[in-house]
């Protein structure tokens, strides 16, 4: 895990009621987001998260289809590649089981914030390439390895151009409608209709995460939503190595 | 369609029940209801969630079970939205028939993990002139967030304090699975009264 300080975060959408600031606390995010094999090691040992086994009321009918069996992720999810195809509720149920939790919007996109080589990603001309390069490129058949992703700033790999990631408090986006209705939000860029209420109207990827939180049930899986855990700063427990 | 086959975890099951022992209802009619075994497979109760009542004893979401239930988050100290809801509430309790009225549970759950400890929550329960079939419930930021997840109630506390959330009134059959969901703040009332009279004729 990684040290993310403490900092401030902008909510992409004014309240109705004026500007606000999230103040974030200093917190601890995972390095690399969860793989296909960690992810086997919690269904292994949590039998009613597996694939042939999960509660339709927690996961929908495309949980972990990419996988080859119930503890066989198989050829087309690579061992070091970003599990995807989970529900916010596993993904929930695999942080508490490590003792850890999601991190929430406020605390993700605060980690995403930074550059390669700066604190302050929206002056790094670099990452903005790549991750408009990303945004524009279709998802892969078969993800690459989480370790394929530089680090930003503050040691975090993968945070932008490899997948979406799953926080814990996605339901507090209240945008109204869906905004794509059917799984087309897997490959297609999202719609920007908020735009009058934004703090920062350049920040073209805020409003595509923006759009994909708000358009989820936390049933929902997708071949590019993954996720990473968080842990407070404070946490009696010494960092994982990982 | 992948098949499904539903083990359906003990362990939640088992915790449902130690828990309700503990909560010294053993007089409530929910009790004598309730039935054993498993969840099914799109029951609620199988959530892991832990919540407290108004009166400071721990409840099981399990202990519901057997009955038919009006469930709606609010917040007490909402000066809005959360009245409306509650009058809906009471607007579906007087329309049932009297013996659908004495088996309905309703069921108000708070976004509001700080303030609405069980003690501000008995004084709303109080000021409402809620009586016994009134179930009033506080629990942590995990619990409030999973349960919301679970009924797909949007919610943000916002700068000031108060919450914005979805208008939602969801009724549950009495294994605890959505059969009906009253959206937003108009009308919708006698159909979901029906719905709740239909209800008994579910499992």
């Amino acid at each position: 895990m990684k040290v993310i300080p403490g900092g401030v975060f902008v909510p992409l959408l004014r309240e109705p009621t004026g500007t606000s600031q999230v103040p974030v606390a200093s917190f601890l995010i995972d390095t690399y987001p969860v793989t296909n094999v960690e992810f086997l090691a919690f269904v292994t040992a949590n039998p009613k998260w597996r694939r042939s086994q999960v509660s339709s009321l927690f996961a929908d009918s495309s949980y972990l289809e990419n996988w080859s069996g119930d503890l066989d992720p198989g050829r087309r999810a690579p061992s070091n590649a970003p599990v995807v195809r989970v529900s916010w509720f596993a993904a929930r149920a695999y942080a508490r089981w490590k003792q850890k939790r999601l991190p929430s919007t406020a605390e993700w996109e605060l980690a995403a914030a930074a550059g390669y080589s700066k604190a302050n990603g929206k002056e790094d001309a670099e990452l903005n390439k790549d991750l408009y390069a990303w945004l524009a490129r279709p998802v892969p058949a078969i993800l690459p390895a989480v370790t394929s992703v530089r680090a930003n700033f503050h040691g975090v790999h993968g945070l932008h151009g490899l997948v979406w990631e799953w926080v814990d408090d996605f339901n507090t986006a209240m945008v109204t409608g869906e905004s794509r209705a059917d799984s087309g939000l897997d490959r297609n860029l999202f719609c920007g209709g908020g735009a009058v209420n934004a703090s920062d109207t350049t920040n073209y990827a805020a409003f595509a995460r923006q759009a994909l939180r708000s358009s989820l049930k936390a049933k929902n899986t997708t071949t590019s939503l993954g996720f990473r855990c968080a842990r407070d700063d404070s946490s009696p427990n010494p960092p994982p190595s990982s | 369609m992948k098949a499904f086959l539903f083990f359906l975890a003990c362990d939640v099951a088992i915790l449902g029940f130690v828990a309700s022992p503990a909560s010294g209802n053993s007089k409530d009619a929910c009790c004598e209801a309730m039935k054993t075994g498993a969840f099914t497979p799109t029951s609620l109760y199988q959530a892991e969630v832990s919540f407290t009542d108004d009166a400071g004893k721990k409840f099981a979401v399990g202990q519901l079970r057997g009955r038919p239930v009006v469930l709606a988050m609010f917040f007490a100290s909402c000066g809005y939205a959360c009245p409306l809801i509650v009058s809906d509430m009471q607007a579906i309790q007087a329309k049932l028939p009297a013996q659908m009225r004495q088996r309905t549970v309703f069921v108000l759950v708070s976004f509001d993990s700080q303030r609405d400890t069980p003690v501000a929550l008995a004084n709303y329960r109080q000021q409402r002139g809620l009586g016994e079939s009134w179930v009033l419930l506080h629990g942590g930021t995990d619990s409030v967030r999973e349960l919301a997840a679970l009924l797909g109630v949007k919610y943000k506390q916002e700068s000031d304090g108060a919450f914005s959330h979805s208008n939602l009134i969801t009724i549950l059959n009495s294994e605890g699975e959505i059969i009906h969901q009253r959206e937003g703040l108009n009308g919708g009332l006698d159909e979901t009264a029906a719905v709740i009279v239909a209800s008994k004729n579910h499992p």
